[in-house]
């Protein structure tokens, strides 16, 4: 029994050493997010959604419990989110299987302030100060058998004329988006994701995903 | 003494059960096709070559290789042969060449139209059937690159009317083309077909490790 046990305590100093889970409090990229900075011809985003592909086939291990998805900001005084949802499809479908809530201090249609210090510390928010933003953390992983969209209602007012996300960037990593008018936040379990043309291009507003 | 050991014993299982590291799990080895697809078809007597780039690899757990074949259109798919060579990175010469199967065989006829094979039939570009093959008994690694080479029988009525996926975003590490020949039946020591494989390629979807 002796041996048994012995074994079992080399297997686990072993393993201790050689596995490959996330320690602890570790930030993580779950897909490669986007690179330099770019933000170039934003549009007016007032009245606009932004749909943004996170793709199974693109994640990368170790897997997380959580997902972090972080917004990138570089121009205007407050974007009013009017809904944020990330839709669950199957790898390269277009049906949405689910519907998920995505929310910012526990609203889907957070009013964010970007002439805050205390959301977005270096003022006044540029390309050279972009401001990153992490949505609440969502209490599962992603799965590489399903693709992801999330996408991000702009409400029709003011501010979000001026608004800018980071994004357009040279380095769009994993990550494609595209911009439609209208509310697309609404589609239900089962429904078809919008057409779009533009295909390879680098989102505007999701930055990063990450575990936490 | 004999305490330390049993909690360590303890410790060891609920480590392996909860640990993700302990056990294979479905993870990429390399950036997959992503977003939706196209159809194209028509294959019989095409050869689809598709590059696994060891430059692309990620570095996850598993010793085997799991191949992701996307059909979109067509009530059977008959491969004549399947095939992964492997190449030293960089260069077109074969190293080793390693059987691909389904089923056990290397040259399965896919039924496109059963729902045990394909979930959602009728098949299309919105609801393409993928197809895992058998785990390849293979660790890709970065230093070798890697090439799928499936022919599809000539002749054939069914490759006919196939359709495979065709990507629309090009966001990923595989590449692939086709030639109208078969280029399974190649050796050691030969050389690769010189396709380009500038673009995304058809019919290969994700490679994993399980």
């Amino acid at each position: 029994m002796n041996i048994f046990y012995k074994l079992v305590v080399s297997t686990l100093m072993i393993t201790g050493f050689a596995g490959t889970a996330i320690a602890q409090g570790t930030l993580v990229n779950q897909t490669e997010g986007q690179g330099t900075i770019a933000s170039s011809s934003n549009q007016s985003w007032d009245g606009y959604s932004e749909v943004i592909l996170i793709p199974g086939a693109s994640l990368m291990g170790p897997k997380s419990a959580t997902t972090a998805l972080y917004l990138g900001f570089t121009g205007g005084a407050e974007a009013d989110i009017g809904n944020m949802v990330l839709y669950q499809t199957a790898r390269n479908a277009t049906s949405v299987l689910r519907a998920i809530k995505v929310t910012l201090g526990a609203t889907q249609s957070p009013h964010i302030d970007l002439a805050s210090s205390s959301v977005c510390p270096a003022q006044p928010v540029s390309v050279s100060n972009p401001c990153i933003v992490r949505l609440d953390t969502l209490n599962f992983g992603l799965s590489p058998s399903n693709d992801y969209y999330l996408a991000i209602y702009f409400t029709l007012d003011t501010n979000n004329e001026s608004i800018s996300g980071m994004g357009a960037s040279a380095q769009p990593g994993a990550l494609s988006g595209f911009s439609l008018y209208g509310d697309q936040t609404q589609i239900k379990d089962g429904g078809g994701l919008p057409e779009y043309e533009n295909t390879d291009q680098a989102p505007f507003f999701l930055a990063y995903v990450a575990n936490q | 003494m004999k305490t330390i050991f049993k909690f360590a014993t303890l410790t060891a299982m609920a480590f392996a059960v909860s640990m993700p590291g302990f056990t294979q799990q479905n993870e990429n080895r390399v950036r997959g096709i992503v977003g939706p697809v196209r159809s194209n078809t028509s294959w019989g007597g095409d050869s689809v070559v598709s590059e696994v780039p060891g430059a692309a690899l990620m570095p996850v757990l598993g010793s085997t290789t799991a191949f992701y074949l996307g059909f979109t259109a067509g009530v059977q798919a008959d491969i004549n042969n399947m095939v992964l060579y492997t190449t030293r990175r960089g260069s077109l010469k074969i190293t080793a060449v390693t059987p691909v199967t389904l089923g056990g065989s290397s040259n399965p006829s896919i039924d496109l139209a059963s729902s045990s094979v394909c979930p959602v039939v009728e098949i299309s570009a919105n609801n393409p059937c993928i197809v895992r093959l058998d785990p390849t008994p293979i660790r890709l690694v970065a230093p070798n690159d890697y090439y799928l080479v499936v022919y599809f029988t000539n002749g054939d009525s069914n490759n006919s009317s196939l359709g495979v996926t065709a990507p629309t975003f090009l966001q990923t590490s595989l590449r692939g083309s086709y030639t109208d020949a078969d280029e399974s039946q190649l050796a050691v020591g030969a050389s690769v077909p010189s396709l380009g494989f500038t673009g995304a390629p058809f019919l290969l979807m994700y490679v994993m490790i399980d």
